[in-house]
């Protein structure tokens, strides 16, 4: 069995706390950097990604490409967003007035109905392979050297920790964060104080530097990164420990969502490059249509606040925002209410850093059952999706000397998407 | 057909089939069991003539319609749709025409009744609100505030003073329609369920309906959630206590059965019909006697159940998913079996 060398999970990150302790002292307190002119001093400097992973696979006749009153419609109607001519379902009230922010792909044929495998080819831009995700490369890429957080941190209420650098490295792997709350055992015990927690990281290097003489480096550059991540966090503990405004909680909404959306703005505007937000409840087998009244309805206003934040704070030229399945859901509408998974035909949104705004790619037939213009599929995506963070998605990564492409070479950027 | 024998479920049997090209939503049928309405994945309102078989489409919702009821004179029908609006019809035309359409929710009118009386409509709704409306004007009466979530259905008490109505969570509320304020609050909770997964909540009333007398309402819904993103829950039908406002019975289906119950009605002889829908895609008639909470007799159907009703007291309206409205006679079968009715839309 292969040991998975970018173990990164934030119970394992943390674990071995009696090794290092970061002065909490020198933390810098959620906040500091909210004001204009640091956003903007952060906008120069840095792009950044918003990830807003709907699990399950949110059914496109109920979001981006509504067909109402045909025979897979369902009972929603589609309602005109803020661009003339485009209509989104009625159950996207707020985004729609936002519409002007963001562009859709309608035509996705990423011809997987699988969760996993849907998910690793969205993420991956490639069907098959040990490559890295998206966040990943960002962070490969786009993360300063000196960045003060992990480039590619994941917010989550469930789900495993999946390997998410390949051949990248431990340091660019998701540091996944389960809700809002700070992770374990950022505090050091009490019985080490800093003298002591000195001397135990002196001993530490110590003991990896005569362990990586005689055994793969690739080992010791795990245990590190997960011990430089861990510093970090320790450092930026009062991030998770601010209190959330009673105001942004109105905004955002009083559930996880609205609190976990609240920590990726914050996360971004301190410095974050890669954040990823997952709400789950997307895979309606049953009930789709109570389902996605609730779950967008949670997400819509959510996003929507979300989205008018980083754009009022001046972040959304430099941050590229994504909203995206690992598939959509089928048009028929099996006998409990359900739509199943479907890969045929789906859609996802985006906008900010490098996206033309109020741009539709693509589209499906009148049922919604097959693309029809300007089929596309996860590898298309990819590229494009580091085409507008200003990234040449057709050079390849150099690993030890060995070169392999960042995307797929069989796929492009959806140049018309790209400002 | 032998409308002349004794009544005995456990005799039921399939009498008739009135074809649609779309999965049914729901169906009532009209006070003088001559007419059955129909709900569809279509924008709709599909009814049929018993007698003769005769088709009549009713256009004008820009939705499903899920929910139906009729005037007691039978002149009039009452449709709510996924979209909000409430439509009133005359059937007393040959090509029923909408006689007022109101905007009745914001998000979907989700249950209209009509009050004993025949004057005023009770609707909810998305928006969280019960309301009642005049027939005769369309005018809202009364905006009854109160559930927290999407409310799911409404019924009138017999004595056409007091509305019940049920939410998403299982919370019930009684209405004094004199006053214009909630008189109680009833724990439904058995009916709703929190599925960790998904983190969602299911749950509502899928029917309600009073006794007669109005010693009694029943509702139709589900319960024991396990996985309502697949549609792994237990049917349940609840009877409440008008006077103390407890759940006096929680009647169950089999064990195999994994669903939904979309339908409970009080028979004039003392028994109460269910039906509902497993996540096979195949459906159950549920029968049961005051003695027991498990059925009597479970009748067995090819395709789920979305609505339930009495045709006069031998007779079940069923609206099927595939499509079809089906009659099932609740006596023995004739010597000869009649051929089932087939008509197509």
């Amino acid at each position: 069995m292969r040991r998975n060398l970018d173990c990164n999970g934030i119970d394992h990150l943390i674990a071995r706390r009696e090794f290092l302790w970061g002065s909490a002292a020198g933390a810098i307190g959620l906040g500091t950097l909210t004001s204009p002119l640091n956003a903007a001093r952060l906008q120069q400097q840095q792009k950044r990604v918003l990830q807003i992973y709907l699990q399950g696979g949110v059914s496109q006749l109920e979001s981006w490409d509504p067909k109402p009153g045909t025979q897979y419609g369902g009972p929603f109607q589609a309602i005109p967003t803020s661009v003339p001519g485009i209509h989104i379902s009625e159950l996207l009230p707020h985004t729609a007035s936002r519409m002007h922010l963001l562009s859709l792909v309608r035509s996705i044929n990423s011809k997987i109905g699988d969760h996993r495998q849907g998910m690793l080819f969205m993420e991956k831009g490639r069907r098959a392979g040990d490559y890295p995700y998206f966040g990943s490369v960002v962070s490969k890429y786009l993360a300063p050297t000196d960045a003060e957080l992990p480039g590619y941190i994941h917010i989550s209420k469930r789900g495993i920790v999946d390997s998410t650098a390949a051949f990248l490295g431990a340091r660019h792997a998701e540091l996944k964060l389960l809700g809002d709350q700070a992770p374990a055992n950022l505090v050091s015990p009490k019985s080490i104080d800093e003298p002591a927690d000195e001397a135990r990281q002196r001993l530490r290097v110590h003991f990896d530097r005569r362990f990586s003489q005689q055994r793969s480096r690739a080992l010791t550059d795990v245990y590190n990164s997960s011990f430089e991540q861990a510093e970090k966090l320790m450092k930026r503990k009062a991030m998770f420990e601010g209190t959330v405004s009673e105001q942004d909680l109105d905004r955002y909404g009083r559930h996880d969502f609205g609190r976990h959306c609240i920590l990726a703005r914050d996360l971004l505007e301190n410095g974050a490059t890669c954040v990823k937000v997952t709400h789950h409840g997307y895979d309606t087998h049953a009930e789709n249509f109570n389902f996605h009244l609730e779950q967008l309805g949670e997400f819509d206003k959510t996003f929507s606040m979300l989205l008018d934040d980083i754009h009022d704070r001046g972040m959304l030229d430099s941050t590229l925002v994504i909203v995206y399945s690992e598939m959509g859901r089928t048009p028929k509408i099996n006998t409990k209410y359900g739509r199943d998974h479907w890969g045929t035909a789906w859609s996802v949104a985006m906008g900010g850093c490098g996206i033309q705004p109020a741009a539709v790619i693509g589209k499906t037939n009148d049922e919604g059952t097959e693309v029809v213009e300007r089929e596309v599929d996860g590898g298309h995506l990819f590229h494009t999706y580091l085409s507008a963070l200003g990234l040449d998605s057709t050079t390849d990564h150099d690993v030890a000397g060995k070169s392999i492409p960042i995307g797929d070479p069989a796929a492009a950027p959806i140049e018309e998407l790209l400002a | 057909m032998n409308s002349n024998a004794t009544i005995d479920p456990v005799q039921t049997h399939l009498i008739g089939e009135f074809k649609h090209s779309r999965p049914l939503t729901t169906l009532r049928v009209d006070p003088a069991s001559r007419f059955v309405a129909a709900g569809a994945q279509d924008l709709d309102v599909h009814l049929w003539d018993l007698d003769d078989g005769t088709l009549r489409t009713l256009s004008g919702h820009q939705s499903w319609v899920r929910s139906i009821d009729f005037s007691g004179d039978s002149k009039q029908l009452y449709t709510a749709c996924w979209g909000g609006v409430v439509n009133i019809w005359d059937l007393t035309q040959d090509d029923p025409s909408i006689i007022r359409s109101i905007s009745a929710h914001q998000g979907a009118a989700r249950w209209v009744r009509v009050s004993p009386d025949g004057t005023r409509l009770a609707t909810c709704g998305n928006d969280l609100l019960v309301k009642l409306w005049n027939i005769e004007t369309g005018e809202q009466e009364l905006e009854l505030k109160g559930h927290e979530r999407h409310v799911y259905g409404v019924d009138f008490h017999p004595d056409g003073e007091h509305l019940v109505s049920q939410d998403l969570m299982g919370v019930i509320l009684i209405w004094d329609l004199k006053t214009g304020e909630q008189q109680r609050k009833v724990d439904a909770g058995m009916m709703t369920g929190y599925d960790k997964k998904f983190a969602a909540d299911m749950g509502g009333a899928r029917d309600m309906q009073f006794n007669p007398c109005g010693s009694r309402w029943a509702s139709a819904g589900i319960t024991k959630v396990v996985n309502s993103f697949a549609g792994i829950q237990d049917p349940i039908i609840v009877v409440f206590d008008w006077e103390t406002g407890e759940a006096t019975r929680q009647l169950r289906a089999a064990e195999n059965f994994k669903g939904v119950a979309w339908a409970v009605r009080f028979h004039p002889q003392g028994f109460l019909v269910g039906g509902g829908a497993d996540k096979s895609g195949k459906g159950e008639l549920w029968f049961y006697n005051d003695g027991s909470d498990e059925a009597f007799h479970t009748f067995k159907m090819k395709s789920a159940a979305r609505g339930v009703d009495l045709v006069g007291e031998d007779r079940l309206a069923v609206a099927h998913a595939d499509g079809q409205v089906r009659l099932y006679q609740m006596t023995a079968e004739a010597t000869e079996p009649e051929e089932a009715t087939e008509v197509e839309s």
